[in-house]
């Protein structure tokens, strides 16, 4: 399998992801992961409901974080990721999201990771933990 | 279609086959716009994408009350998926709770290749209640 060079020390950052949420991507998601909720793809409806707007998918930010430890961990992450997190606060059309993580913790063969996806206001949309074994 | 909030502890969703389809790998790398996944070698598939088909299968057979969160997700990833594979989906609410009109929902999630699982999961979800289900 792939090897990637993120250290595996306490502390070290894992390399940042970050991207630009639209439209256009919330719309195409919603077709290749067929969930056509009006929330994320209506303006017009989601202008009424709770977010006043319409937000991205809860998984399509949480595609990003993958991205992250993907370019981390290599196919290792494909084949002992776990991932267990909150969503916080939604993402909307035009957020640029960030998202990064460290090592806290290496124990045995496996690394445990804090990871979080941020707004460009630095606002937390997503948060947990991650663990890969190696 | 039902919707999820009227869904009781224990039910569990028909199962649900899924090609990994070069169309469908496609159109879902672009909308997530995965680069790392192209660095490796093999033909992998975004291990999100297995876990999205999981939730695509849930939709395909319960429809999501309006002010439905996700507000939480676990995933364990234990195989690479590649193109081509055809994947099963199995689902099954684990938890259900109310409180104040709201429904707090915990949904088992396991995506499997000829038997043996490539995924497993549980996604939190709160929706409004539906009346008269059991909590």
């Amino acid at each position: 399998m792939t090897q990637q060079s993120t250290s595996l020390a306490v502390g070290a950052a894992l390399p940042a992801v970050t991207k630009k949420v639209t439209q256009e991507k919330i719309n195409a998601y919603a077709l290749a992961g067929g969930d056509g909720n009006p929330l994320h793809t209506d303006p017009a409806f989601a202008a009424g409901a709770q977010f006043g707007g319409t937000i991205a998918h809860g998984m399509l930010v949480l595609a990003y974080v993958s991205e992250m430890l993907t370019a981390a961990f290599g196919a290792d992450w494909l084949a002992s990721g776990r991932l267990k997190v909150r969503f916080r606060a939604p993402a909307r059309p035009g957020d640029a999201l960030t998202s990064s993580g460290r090592v806290t913790a290496v124990e045995g063969g496996d690394i445990v990771c804090e990871v979080d996806c941020r707004s460009q206001s630095g606002e937390v949309l997503v948060s947990g933990t991650a663990r890969v074994s190696r | 279609m039902t919707t999820l909030a009227a869904l009781e502890k224990g039910y569990e969703f028909p199962p649900a086959s899924f090609d990994l389809s070069d169309e469908w790998v496609d159109a879902y790398a672009a909308s997530v716009e995965d680069e790392a996944i192209g660095a490796l070698d093999g033909g992998f598939v975004p291990p999100m994408a297995v876990a999205a088909l999981a939730i695509r299968a849930l939709l395909e057979n319960a429809s999501l009350p309006p002010g439905t969160l996700h507000a939480g997700q676990e995933l364990a990833f234990t195989a690479p998926v590649r193109r081509g594979e055809m994947l099963t989906v199995a689902s099954r609410i684990a938890s259900r709770g109310e409180r104040a009109g709201w429904a707090l929902m915990g949904v088992e999630l396991r995506v499997a290749r000829a038997g043996e699982d490539v995924m497993t999961g549980k996604a939190t979800i709160t929706m409004p209640a539906a009346e008269g289900a059991a909590a």
